[in-house]
């Protein structure tokens, strides 16, 4: 306790000590803080939480009810109350368990004896461009950010440090740029460049590298909670990088920031959208969805408004927003109708409330390959073309429609239905009773089912069709016993009655004996097929990309050539080719089993429900994909026909001409196959692709409801989309949608997008923005610590157009950024955490740079942009730990070669088990929108750098390099060495201690050449065989030794 | 106390006690500290590397340390212990209106037809001079109910896995907030500077049939300071992570190399006077220490003949339950404050008769032994145990009933748990629920209320322990009026 104390008292001393700069009384300085903690909680805007209806953040409420009467400070009820000794009348309550100091009651004395005057919030006022202080030292000032810098450091009686060394400069600047450190060539290039401009040419050179997008795209992720897995309960995999490397671009591109906004709030309802500006919109799709079982949708929903809400709040307004949940702002003026009324832009998407488990949860689209792309547009237009050329014969041909029908026969119908090799084939249209015909191998017969099933109206061949309830499955033993070598096909009229339905719609395979056999299958309604040995080693599994449309009949067939392998199988929806997902391709045994096949679920389990049937079909060949065109329409067609002419309704005439245009028509028919090739097409080029979450609208107008305590089921007052009523007005033309609300938020009146935006910028450059914290603007956040400074930099950021590469620029040109670290013992007191910037940003680097500057100083690291997110070394049992079981992110395949050694940005993120030596650094989970990380500094952090596979394995790396090019002595060596690690030779105390440690190292390695074997086979990549075991050794643990240095770790 | 909190905040940054040489330095940290200022180069950095000491208790706590052991999926009460004899008369029939009063069910039941009640198939027996119910699936824990608090009363709002746990875990069923084990790091601090202070390890059921998932944010310090988040401790590969050495560098290669890079780290500090470079130094030579101390500790074969027997035939295979509870002995005995355990697979839609035997066969006696070696090393009245899952589970059954088998859908409003030692009162029976253990009927136990009584238990007012954040103090219990529970302790 003792400590405790003089803690305590050290740090009152010194807060008092620095805020005596004079004596004037300011409300937002001195005032509000003490309001806030002591006052508002309960007298404050908070209405629910409002006590005696008096309320002190309004200065028309407090003098209204005498709490405040100006100038008088013995006649406001607000002094009485806090002087007094009465324990019914003191405030605060002593159940609050909060008291005032006196220093702090004699405060607010004074300020009411001087007039009581409140300020409004310095961030809720629109900043406008300050004048340049004056200053003494105007050399020093290299441009108006150093003006503001200046005059606060000569207020306070400082000076600035002097500008770093050329070395130490050109590794800052790399490393805030780029994110890596520099090439040896590039500071040496610098160093000897006299010119007056060289620093200038070196961020100029700097800012045209792809690396620039790849670091400040990082950044960017954190706050738009980017990662590769849903993030709740299966946490299987999302498919979302196609947004990651579209941030990137973004940034390599210098895309304006208004227009950044614009497309990743509203890129879906932009006119004439683009593919990019579609994937922007993926930046509301980021949020952690979840599938539990037993999920409630609404509650489910809401959270995921709620997320959207406080993200966007956070990152454009720096605002809290999440306090407005549940009950009005306690500080800022946020209400509850705000909260909601501003959740109603973002709560009218058509994304359902469970995401399936799949990687593609809709809305979704398909995003082609780079190189793809012209071909896509090539193939997309292609194909509009002939659609309307079809549309034209379509026309023209009704003609001969109307005489053909006139004497068409059924008979000849029927006969186009594939036949051959045609097993079995169940109508499912009786319509009622419980027999049901069969026809099994040519022969009729009839299957009595007691339950399990029950006909429902609406068929698509035949009025009734054949629903799967809970009960007994119909089973055909004789039935599909096929080889795995032998082609088979099946099929199904298909109607998904509710979202998300999951198991097999026909199968014959064994649960019991590691589910040999096969199935046509559903997976939250995509349409598949199994082919199984043995779960999952032997076995091929094929889905369809797209899930089938709830409540519309769908043709669904699967068909499989024999090869034993996943290329054999297709999936068809309505007679079209699906792009597919192939989840298992080894199939080497028999597929055999002695279950019969069965409707609607396995032998023993995988029942489908809200699912309906009809004219279910195996064949035991593979059918051409023409058949299985006849298979989608010409049973329907015979239905039609059969009817007598005037019973036919005019759909179903359509219906039958449909038909008639697509088997009997030749020009139809070749059209139809010129576009069935391009579909083949534009199914490989999707298939290759990857495809990107983006936002769709409802078509019904946006709304929310406020909702009691945020409690999805306590509905209140519906409310329209609106801004929140402190901020400006939402501009008259805008629409009143996410458009609109982005333009809204790019006004020029409004007082945080820019102030949030440049403060966020500073902070990766600094450490520490000019607003620590930057995350929180409101009243409860931090004053800026040059206010004058973050309000010309906003101001000047958007008259520059919103030039974030402009605003960089300025930042890294300042003297400001350019001084020295040094930090003396005068700075350390007078400025301890380089508020007041008395010396250059010095702090321990972001884990991703971490990682990144040990694979880019030994050579490792791929510089690939963008793809897939890779799995790059992880310890055994990480994913384990926590995923559950049928998770497809449970078991960490960690990938080979070039995918090891990629920016750490390309990292898989699993939410529920983020990467490991990353989130030791401070790296987040992904889960919420993270403007602010930790920066902590513990032994588990060096744990990781000293024994990481990846770190020893670079270390390894680069004493390779420096071994072989690095010259023959120890000098040239080491001098390398510490070039490509700190950017600068090694001064001659730390040569000797570097010589002192190789000295032992060696010794040790040259008499214990196993370690040493050991030792440099650690990783994946081979050691140089031409190098001595124990010399390689030695170096590795040198470079090791030296990767580990603080100035290493710090920028 | 806002100070000191904004100094926690940044205590990576001890700007005011160290300047390489120069200013207060680290010495005298540790002699405010309440302890001597090192002679020895040696004592002083070994003083100087933890993180300060501090202890925000508002009073002496009778437990300095935890062991929570949390049942992944919700245990069924009526199963375990929630004894309810009545409802062998009311098999197969439906649970009336009147009991479920419209409560919202999962949408895995809530399209039933029917909910028919499936009494427990288990067998009951009062035990211990408490007259504790217990299922004969519990035969060890029979032993020792009297020095046990069942709270047979416990409910949450939650329904669901994700938010559930969340919600017992911190306090909120929406994730980011700290969890129990980083308040309890982040109010005592650390005892022993070579472990860390809040430990988690996450054990393997003998079953797997129904697996819930867990994710490191259950671990988080969410607004707390990162340092309070748990360490993982793992069964499998280096038991804390990157811990030991890279193949082929044996401890004195690594402590030549530490010897040079803090050589080099002196000359930076000198060069540049960053105070963090001082605290990264100290960090290192931490990191080695722990390296020392992590074998010894993992080492469980080292533990006696008949302290291994007590613990079952499971005892030596990592990652078993009674292997992570006697890990877990084993670290409270050397300091760490709190040791949260998972085991999972308690989530038994369907198949009790399968799964529930050996759930409890897993934990049964090995939370046995684990409460008996507590007392033998006098450790029981300073180590508080916990024992619960995230909810309880439905009497009706989920899927088919008969009366060999049946399955049991999630259930909020009422579930048991039970703690042991660290000042709880040893016998106690707390709370009651109604004969279809759907609701409590007298005592009820929200979860805030469970959490103030540990902190209580802890040397903690729940009120007061706070911490700021968005400008508010914010607390575990958070703002809805609760109560410790003073009738569960000693």
């Amino acid at each position: 306790m003792r400590f405790t104390e003089l803690l305590t008292l050290g740090l009152c001393l010194l807060t008092i000590s620095s805020s005596r700069a004079d004596d004037a009384i300011f409300y937002n300085r001195d005032i509000r803080p003490i309001l806030t903690d002591m006052c508002f909680p309960c007298h404050g805007p908070d209405s629910a939480a409002r006590k005696g209806d008096y309320r002190l953040d309004r200065r028309e409420d407090a003098i209204g009810k005498k709490v405040i009467v100006p100038g008088k400070p013995d006649e406001s009820e607000m002094i009485r109350r806090i002087l007094s000794a009465d324990a019914e009348e003191i405030m605060p309550p002593p159940a609050i368990k909060k008291t005032l100091t006196a220093k702090q009651k004699e405060l607010l004395r004074k300020w009411i004896a001087s007039g009581a005057e409140y300020q409004a919030h310095w961030s809720f006022i629109a900043p406008a461009r300050p004048e340049l202080p004056k200053v003494k030292n105007e050399a020093w000032a290299k441009n108006p950010i150093d003006r503001f810098v200046l005059a606060k450091l000569e207020s306070a009686g400082l000076t600035p440090a002097a500008e770093a060394d050329r070395r130490t400069l050109a590794r800052r600047v790399n490393l805030d740029i780029t994110g890596l450190p520099p090439s040896v060539e590039l500071v040496d290039e610098f160093v000897a460049d006299k010119s007056d401009n060289a620093y200038e040419k070196l961020i100029d050179k700097l800012m045209t590298s792809k690396q620039w997008g790849e670091h400040r795209g990082r950044y960017w992720l954190d706050a738009a909670r980017y990662a590769d897995t849903h993030g709740i309960h299966f946490d299987n995999f999302r498919e979302m990088w196609s947004y990651r490397d579209w941030v990137i671009s973004a940034f390599n591109r210098n895309m304006p920031f208004d227009q950044f906004t614009i497309e990743q709030l509203a890129g879906d309802l932009l006119p004439n959208k683009s593919l990019d500006q579609e994937i922007a919109s993926g930046f509301n799709r980021c949020n952690i969805t979840t599938n539990e079982g037993g999920s409630i949708a609404e509650e489910v929903l809401v959270s995921y408004t709620r997320d959207r809400t406080e993200t966007v709040s956070q990152v454009w307004m720096g605002l809290t927003a999440g306090c407005a949940v549940c009950h009005d702002h306690k500080f800022d003026p946020l209400t509850m109708k705000d909260f909601y009324s501003m959740a109603a832009f973002f709560n009218n998407t058509t994304q359902a409330a469970m995401d399936g488990n799949i990687p593609n949860t809709p809305p979704i689209i398909t995003v082609p390959k780079p190189e793809d792309r012209e071909k896509w547009e090539a193939v997309s237009a292609a194909l509009k073309e002939m659609r309307a050329k079809l549309e034209t014969r379509k026309k023209e041909a009704r003609a001969d429609y109307d005489k053909w029908l006139a004497e068409a026969k059924v008979e000849q119908l029927a006969a186009l239905i594939p036949t051959q090799g045609l097993k079995l084939h169940m109508p499912l249209n009786e319509g009622d009773g419980k027999a049901l015909k069969l026809i099994v191998d040519g022969q009729e017969r009839s299957a009595n089912v007691a339950s399990g099933f029950d006909w429902v109206g609406a068929g698509k061949v035949g009025a009734k069709a054949f629903a799967i309830k809970i009960g007994d499955p119909l089973q055909i033993p004789e039935a599909g016993d096929f080889e795995k070598d032998q082609g088979f096909t099946a099929s199904a009229w298909v109607k998904v009655t509710k979202r998300n339905q999951s198991g097999a719609i026909l199968a014959r395979m064994d649960n019991d004996n590691n589910y040999r056999g096969w199935d046509l299958w559903l997976q939250a309604d995509r349409p598949g097929m199994h082919i199984i040995n043995k779960w999952q080693d032997d076995a091929l599994k094929v889905v369809g990309k797209t899930p089938l449309q709830p409540n519309q009949w769908s043709h669904v067939c699967v068909t499989y050539d024999g090869s034993g392998k996943a290329t054999g199988v297709r999936v068809f929806v309505n007679g079209v080719q699906q792009p597919v997902d192939v989840e298992a391709d080894q199939l080497q045994s028999t597929i055999k089993t002695n279950v019969p096949l069965t409707v609607g679920q396995r032998s023993k389990s995988e029942r489908l429900q809200n699912v309906v049937l009809q004219d279910a079909r195996v064949y035991g060949r593979a059918l051409a994909n023409s058949e299985i065109e006849q298979l989608n329409r010409t049973p329907q067609a015979v239905e039609l026909l059969a009817k007598p002419a005037d019973k036919r309704t005019p759909q179903e005439v359509n219906e039958l001409f449909d038909w008639w245009l697509v088997t009997m028509d030749k020009p139809f028919q070749e059209l139809n196959g010129h576009i069935a090739t391009a579909q083949q097409e534009e199914i490989a080029l999707k298939s290759r692709g990857t495809i990107a979450h983006v936002m769709n609208e409802k078509s019904e107008e946006a709304m929310a409801y406020i909702l009691f305590r945020g409690e999805y089921d306590k509905r209140r007052d519906p409310v329209k989309p609106a801004t929140p009523a402190a901020l400006p007005a939402f501009p008259n033309a805008a629409p009143k949608n996410r458009i609109g609300f982005a333009k809204w938020l790019l006004q020029p009146e409004h007082p945080l997008t820019t102030r949030v935006t440049v403060n966020r910028f500073w902070q990766e450059v600094f450490g520490s923005g000019l607003v620590k914290t930057s995350g929180d603007f409101g009243i409860t956040g931090e004053l800026p610590s040059h206010p004058e400074l973050l309000d010309w930099l906003a101001v000047d950021f958007r008259e520059s157009g919103w030039d974030m590469k402009k605003f960089f620029k300025q930042v890294l040109m300042s003297n400001a950024y350019r001084q020295s670290a040094v930090v003396t013992r005068e700075k350390l007191e007078r400025d301890p955490q380089n508020r007041l910037l008395s010396r250059g940003p010095r702090f321990r680097m972001d884990a991703e740079m971490i990682r990144d500057y040990s694979l880019a100083a030994s050579g490792l690291l791929i510089p690939k942009i963008g793809g897939p997110s890779v799995k790059p070394y992880q310890p055994d049992g990480v994913w384990e730990a926590v995923a559950m079981i049928g998770s497809n992110t449970r078991d960490y395949k960690r990938d080979a070669g070039e995918n090891l050694y990629r920016r750490s940005l390309y990292t898989f993120i699993k939410r529920a088990a983020p990467p490991a030596s990353l989130e030791i650094f401070n790296a987040t989970a992904r889960e919420t929108c993270v403007v602010r990380r930790d920066r902590t500094n513990t032994p588990l952090q060096a744990l990781v750098t000293l024994n990481d596979v990846q770190h020893v394995e670079a270390a390894r790396t680069l004493a390779q390099v420096v071994l072989k090019i690095g010259g023959e002595s120890f000098e040239s060596r080491a001098d390398l060495l510490a070039k490509r690690l700190l950017a600068r030779s090694l001064r001659s105390e730390e040569l000797t201690v570097v010589k002192g440690s190789l000295a032992e190292l060696t010794a040790y390695y040259q008499a214990h050449g196993e370690d040493a074997k050991q030792l440099i086979a650690f990783g994946e990549s081979k050691p140089d065989d031409r190098l001595d075991p124990a010399t390689l050794a030695a170096w590795t643990m040198l470079t090791n030794e030296v990767l580990n240095l603080d100035e290493v770790l710090n920028k | 106390m806002d100070l000191l909190q904004e100094y926690q905040r940044n205590v990576t940054r001890r700007y005011f006690f160290s300047q390489g040489s120069h200013a207060l330095g680290w010495a005298s940290l540790a002699s405010l500290m309440g302890r001597a200022p090192g002679v020895a180069g040696a004592e002083e950095s070994s003083n100087a590397t933890a993180l300060p000491k501090t202890n925000l208790q508002h009073y002496v706590g009778k437990a300095k340390h935890v062991i929570y052991l949390h049942m992944v999926g919700g245990p069924p009460q009526m199963d375990l212990f929630d004894y309810k004899p009545v409802m062998n008369d009311w098999y197969d029939k439906d649970l009336p209106e009147s009991v479920r009063r419209g409560q919202r069910l999962t949408t895995m039941t809530s399209g039933q037809a029917r909910f028919p009640i499936a009494p427990s198939m288990f067998k009951f027996q009062q035990h211990g001079e408490c007259g504790m119910w217990l299922s004969e699936l519990l035969p060890w824990k029979a032993k020792m109910v009297d020095d046990m608090v069942f709270i047979r009363s416990m409910n949450t709002e939650a329904i669901n896995h994700e938010p559930a746990i969340s919600f017992i875990q911190t306090g909120n069923q929406v994730t980011g907030r700290p969890c129990l084990g980083a308040w309890a790091s982040y109010g005592l601090g650390s005892l022993n500077e070579d472990l860390p202070a809040f430990v988690v390890m996450v054990a393997k059921p003998t079953n797997t049939e129904q697996v819930q998932a867990i994710s490191a944010r259950l671990w988080q310090a969410g607004y707390l300071p990162g340092e309070h988040a748990a360490t993982s401790f793992r069964s499998a590969g280096d038991p804390i992570l990157y811990i030991n050495n890279p193949p082929g560098v044996p401890t004195e290669i690594r402590r030549k190399t530490l010897d040079g890079l803090k050589q080099l780290n002196e000359l930076t500090l000198q060069q540049l006077g960053d105070p963090e470079t001082r605290t990264r130094i100290e960090n290192y030579e931490l990191a080695f220490r722990m390296q020392a101390s992590v074998p010894e500790l993992t080492n469980l074969a080292s533990e006696s003949e008949a302290t291994l027997k007590m613990y079952g035939d499971e005892v030596l295979k990592p990652g078993t339950f009674a292997n992570t509870v006697l890990t877990a002995r084993r670290l409270v005995e050397r300091g760490t404050r709190f040791v949260q355990v998972y085991i999972n697979n308690w989530d038994t839609h369907g198949n009790v008769a399968g799964r529930l035997p050996s759930q409890c066969k897993d934990v049964d006696q090995p939370c046995h032994a684990l409460i008996q070696d507590l007392k033998q090393r006098g450790l029981f009245d300073d180590t508080l145990v916990i024992w619960g899952g995230e909810f309880g589970r439905t009497i009706y059954s989920q899927g088919g009933l008969s009366k060999q088998n049946y399955g049991r859908d999630h259930h909020p409003r009422c579930f048991t748990w039970w703690m042991a030692g660290g000042g709880t009162k040893g016998g106690t029976i707390y709370g009651e629920t109604d004969d279809f253990s759907y609701n409590v009927v007298k005592d009820p136990v929200p979860i805030r209320d469970f959490h103030a009584t540990v902190l209580h238990l802890l040397g903690f007012d729940h009120e007061r322990f706070s911490y700021k954040y968005q400008g508010l103090d914010q607390r575990l219990t958070g703002v809805e009026p609760c109560r410790v529970v003073t009738e569960v302790l000693a």
